[in-house]
C-alpha cells in the first residue's frame, strides 16, 4: 500500500498533461486520501477490536486498498478525474487502518521481545515500497507509452493498474497472515491480537499544554515533509535542471535515508533520552534544508539528505513523548487524536500548496513551508520552556529516566 | 534575482551565501538601475497621404533624456530604439524617401548629435516545424516552409492605439494564403509603453521600467500543417561586429511572478550604453496564461545571416541605411508532448525590449516579510524564554540559600 501512496507523486507531469489538472487539482488526490483517515484513525483501532477481529480487519481493509487503486487507475482509463478521486478517498479508507492493523499483529507476534526493532523494520519496509514506487513509475509508464504508442489517459490507467498489482499482493500475504496466526492460536492456544487502544473522545479535554505542543509540532512538521515530496519531482526538473529519473531519485532520498536510519536513530534516542533536544535538531535541520532549496541553487541532494537525516530523526523523538505525557489508558486517544489531525492538516496543506504552486510558484510555497518549520520549531521551544518551568519529565537523559522509575518503585 | 553588485551575471556563478541571505532579509536589494523612474509618454501614429497607418512612435521624455521607439510594420514588423541625451530630442520622417525603394535617410533623429545609442529588431519569419518526427529530426522537428512576415498584409494601427493603457496592437495575416491556413487566424504584436516601473498582471509578469517596452506576440486561429505543429519566430538584429554575442541565460531561485520558471534570458544590444531585450522561456497555449498552459520556449545561439537572406525592413534601413550584417536567432515553443498550440490554437509570447541595465528582480517584499517573521519568532521567544528561566533560576537559588 505504501508502494501506491505516493504512485501520484511518481507521475506527476504525466497525471497532470493527461488529465489537463492543475497542481491544485492534482494535489487533491492527496488530499482525498486523507480526509477519511482523520476519522478512520480514531474508528480504525475499535473496528479492528471489536468488529471484524483482527484477520478479517487485515483483509477486509487490503480489499479497500485494492479496491481503491482499481478505481483510481479505471479514473485514468476513462479519463475522469473524479474517478480518480474517488479511487484515492477508497484507498484512503483502507490505507492507514490497515497500517493499525500491521502494527497490532506486530504487537500480538512481538510483545516483550524485540518490538521495537519490528516497528523500526516496518518502517523501514513502508519507505523501501515508496522508493522503488518513486522509482519504477516513471519507467513503467514510459515502457507502456512505448508499447501502447501514445501517450495519454490510456496509458496512465493503464501503469496505475499494473502498479496495484502490488495490492494484490498485499491481499494475498492478508489471507497468508490471517491463516498462519490462526494456526498459531490453534497450535500455541494464544489470544488474538488486540489494539489495546479504547478511545474515548472526551479524554481530549484532559490534554495538557505540553500535548497540544506536541501535537503541533506533529502537523506543522509533517506538512512540510509529505506535500512537499508529492510536488518535489517537478521542482527539481524546473529549478535545477535534473532529468526526470535523477528528479525522481533525489525525491525518494528522504525516504531511502529514513529507511536505515529509523532504527538507527531510534537506538540513539532510546539510549540517550532528552527528546526535546533531539526534536528541535531534526526541525532545526529542516529549516535549514528548506532554507537551502528555497534560496540557494545548491545541488538538492545537499538538502535533501539533511531532510531524510532530519525526518528520521524526528519520528523517533517526537512519538514517544506522548507516552511520558499521558497516563497508559489514555495512550490510544492521544495517538489516535495525533494520527488524526496529521492527516487534517495533510489535507488542507496538500491544497494550499498546490493553489500556493499554482499562483505565486515554488519560492513562495517554499518560503510558505519554511513558515510551518518555524511554527513547529516555536512549538519545540516553547514545549522545553513550559517543560522546563514546570519540571516535566520530557527532556530527561536515560538515566534521569531510570533514577525515577527506581524512585518510583520503591 | 540575482543579489551580487553587478546585475548581468548568471546565478551559477554567483550563488548568495548564507550572510548575504542575512544581509537581504534586513534590506531589500537596491536596483541597480540608472535610467529616469518616470518618464512622459506619448505614442502617436504618423501620417502621411496614401500611406498605410502602420507606424508607431513612442517618445518617452524624462528629466535630460529622450526615448524614440518606432514600431513599424512596412515590411516585415521592426522597430527602431534611439536613446538621445536631451529632453528635446524629436523624430523627423521623410516620407517620400522612407516609402521609395531606397529609403535610407528616411528616419532621423535631430538634434543628431544628442543620439547616444540605437538599434533595431526585426521579426523575419514565422516558423512552423512538424513536433511529431522527433525521431527522425532532431528536436522541434521538420521545419515546414516558414511564413515570411514581409508578406504579412497589416491592418491599420489607428483602431488599435489606446493612449490610456499605452499600447497598439499590429495585426497580420499572409497577403497570399492559398491554404486559407490563416481564413480565421492572425499573428497580433500589441506594443506596450509604460511611464514607470512596475509589472503587468498577465504572465509571465517581466520587470518594466519607464526605459522599457513590452512585446506581446500571438497567434491565434490559424490551422496548423501539422497534428502537432511547433510554431517559432525568427528575430535579426543588427550585426555590430565580427560576431554575433550570445543570448546570456541567467538563472534565478525566484519564480514568484512566473511560476516555475527559474529562469531569465537576455540578449545586449551593442555595448555600453546598451539596449537589451529579455524574455522568460516560457510562452502561453491558452489566453488564461497560467501554469496549466505553459511552454517551454527554446532560443537558438545568435548567428551571423548577410542581408540579402533576409526581408529588409524599410525603417531599420531608413534610420541605419544599408546594412549589410545581421545577427539572427530563433525561438520555438513548446514540445511535441504536453500543452502545445493544437490545444486552442492558441500562442502567446512576451519580450521586453529598453535601453540601459536590464531590469533586476529582487525578492518580493511579502516572501522577505514573511522570512523575517518565520526566523525571527522563535529566536525571540528562545531569547526571551531562556532570559525569564535564568532569572527564575537565579531568584529561587538565592531564596533556597535563604532557606
Amino acid at each position: 500500500s505504501y508502494f501506491c501512496y505516493d504512485n501520484p507523486a511518481a507521475l506527476q507531469s504525466q497525471v497532470q498533461r493527461d488529465m489537463k489538472v492543475n497542481t491544485t487539482k492534482f494535489m487533491l488526490l492527496y488530499a482525498w486520501y486523507s480526509w477519511p483517515n482523520v476519522v478512520l484513525c480514531f474508528l480504525g483501532g475499535f473496528l479492528i477490536d471489536r468488529v471484524f477481529g483482527i484477520r478479517w480487519g487485515a483483509i477486509i481493509f487490503t480489499c479497500f486498498v485494492c479496491v481503491g487503486q482499481v478505481i483510481f487507475a479505471l479514473g485514468g482509463i476513462f479519463n475522469a478525474f473524479w474517478l480518480m478521486e474517488l479511487g484515492r478517498f477508497v484507498f484512503g479508507i483502507g490505507g492507514e487502518s490497515l497500517a493499525v492493523a500491521q502494527n497490532t499483529y506486530a504487537v500480538s507476534w512481538f510483545k516483550g521481545k524485540e518490538l521495537n526493532l519490528v516497528f523500526g523494520l516496518q518502517l523501514s519496509m513502508a519507505r523501501i515500497g515508496s522508493t522503488v514506487n518513486m522509482n519504477l513509475m516513471g519507467w513503467l509508464y514510459s515502457k507502456i507509452e512505448a508499447s501502447l504508442g501514445s501517450a495519454g489517459p490510456t496509458t496512465l490507467g493503464v501503469t496505475l493498474l499494473l502498479g496495484g498489482m502490488t495490492c494484490i499482493l498485499s491481499l494475498c500475504c492478508a489471507f497468508a497472515l490471517a491463516y498462519l496466526d490462526q494456526r498459531a492460536e490453534r497450535i500455541l492456544h494464544k489470544d488474538q491480537g488486540k489494539t489495546g487502544e479504547v478511545i474515548k473522545l472526551t479524554d481530549i479535554k484532559d490534554f495538557s499544554l505540553p500535548l497540544w505542543l506536541i501535537f503541533i509540532i506533529c502537523v506543522c512538521y509533517y506538512v512540510v515533509v509529505f506535500p512537499f515530496i508529492g510536488l518535489g519531482k517537478v521542482f527539481f526538473i524546473e529549478k535545477f535542471g535534473f532529468s526526470s529519473q535523477t528528479a525522481s531519485a533525489v525525491n525518494s532520498v528522504v525516504y531511502v535515508i529514513s529507511a536505515p536510519m529509523s532504527p538507527l536513530f531510534g537506538l540513539l534516542v532510546d539510549k540517550t533520552g532528552k527528546n526535546i533536544i533531539w526534536v528541535l535538531c531534526a526541525v532545526t535541520t529542516t529549516l535549514v534544508s528548506h532554507m537551502m532549496l528555497a534560496f540557494t541553487a545548491w545541488n538538492p541532494w545537499i538538502a535533501m539528505c539533511l531532510l531524510g537525516l532530519a525526518y528520521s530523526l524526528l519520528a523517533c523523538a517526537l512519538w514517544p513523548m506522548v507516552a511520558f505525557l499521558v497516563p497508559e489508558h489514555q495512550l490510544g486517544t492521544a495517538y489516535g487524536f495525533m494520527q488524526s489531525i496529521q492527516n487534517l492538516g495533510l489535507a488542507i496543506i496538500s491544497i494550499i500548496a498546490g493553489m500556493i504552486l499554482d499562483t505565486r510558484g515554488y519560492l513562495f510555497l517554499e518560503v510558505f513551508f519554511i513558515g510551518c518549520v518555524s511554527l513547529a520549531l516555536l512549538s519545540v521551544v516553547l514545549l522545553y520552556l513550559v517543560n522546563h518551568a514546570r519540571g516535566g519529565n520530557l527532556n530527561y537523559s536515560t538515566r534521569q529516566r531510570e533514577e525515577m522509575k527506581l524512585s518510583h518503585t520503591e | 534575482m540575482c543579489s551580487c553588485g553587478e546585475p548581468r551575471r548568471g546565478w551559477r556563478r554567483c550563488t548568495p551565501s548564507p550572510m548575504l541571505l542575512l544581509s537581504l532579509l534586513l534590506s531589500t536589494a537596491p536596483f541597480g538601475f540608472l535610467g529616469e523612474e518616470t518618464r512622459q509618454v506619448s505614442l502617436e501614429v504618423p501620417g502621411w497621404p496614401d500611406s498605410p497607418q502602420n507606424l508607431l512612435h513612442i517618445q518617452a521624455v524624462g528629466t535630460n533624456s529622450t526615448l524614440h521607439y518606432v514600431w513599424s510594420t512596412l515590411g516585415p514588423p521592426a522597430v527602431v530604439l534611439v536613446a538621445t541625451n536631451t529632453s528635446h530630442s524629436v523624430l523627423h520622417i521623410n516620407w517620400t524617401r522612407l516609402l521609395s525603394p531606397e529609403p535610407e535617410g528616411g528616419l532621423t533623429v535631430l538634434p543628431m548629435e544628442s543620439v547616444q545609442f540605437s538599434s533595431a529588431l526585426i521579426f523575419t519569419r514565422l516558423l512552423e516545424f512538424d513536433g511529431v518526427s522527433e525521431a527522425t529530426a532532431k528536436p522541434p522537428g521538420k521545419p515546414y516552409p516558414s511564413y515570411s512576415l514581409a508578406e504579412f498584409s497589416w491592418n491599420n494601427i489607428t483602431n488599435s492605439l489606446h493612449p490610456d493603457t499605452l499600447s497598439a496592437t499590429f495585426q497580420g495575416h499572409p497577403k497570399d494564403d492559398p491554404t486559407g491556413a490563416f481564413a480565421n487566424g492572425s499573428l497580433a504584436f500589441r506594443v506596450q509603453a509604460f511611464a514607470r516601473s512596475g509589472r503587468p498582471a498577465r504572465p509571465p509578469r517581466l520587470l518594466h521600467t519607464a526605459d522599457t517596452c513590452q512585446l506581446e506576440v500571438t497567434l491565434v486561429g490559424a490551422s496548423p500543417r501539422g497534428n502537432r505543429s511547433l510554431f517559432g519566430i525568427e528575430v535579426a538584429t543588427l550585426g555590430r561586429g565580427p560576431d554575433c554575442g550570445r543570448i546570456q541565460e541567467q538563472h534565478s531561485i525566484d519564480d514568484e511572478y512566473a511560476p516555475a520558471v527559474f529562469q531569465l534570458d537576455q540578449l545586449l544590444l551593442g555595448s555600453v550604453p546598451s539596449g537589451f531585450v529579455q524574455w522568460r522561456p516560457v510562452a502561453f497555449s491558452q489566453e488564461q496564461a497560467g501554469r496549466a498552459s505553459a511552454l517551454s520556449c527554446q532560443a537558438s545561439p545568435l548567428h551571423p545571416t548577410l542581408a540579402h537572406s533576409l526581408p529588409q525592413s524599410p525603417v531599420v534601413q531608413a534610420f541605419f541605411g544599408l546594412q549589410q550584417n545581421y545577427c539572427t536567432f530563433s525561438l520555438t515553443f513548446g514540445a511535441s508532448t504536453g500543452p502545445g498550440y493544437w490545444d486552442q490554437r492558441y500562442l502567446s509570447w512576451s519580450m521586453l525590449l529598453g535601453v540601459g541595465p536590464p531590469p533586476v528582480d529582487a525578492l518580493s517584499p511579502l516572501i522577505l516579510g514573511i522570512m523575517a517573521v518565520a526566523l525571527g519568532t522563535p529566536g525571540l521567544v528562545l531569547l526571551g524564554g531562556g532570559l525569564v528561566l535564568l532569572l527564575r533560576r537565579k531568584h529561587s537559588s538565592e531564596y533556597q540559600s535563604i532557606n
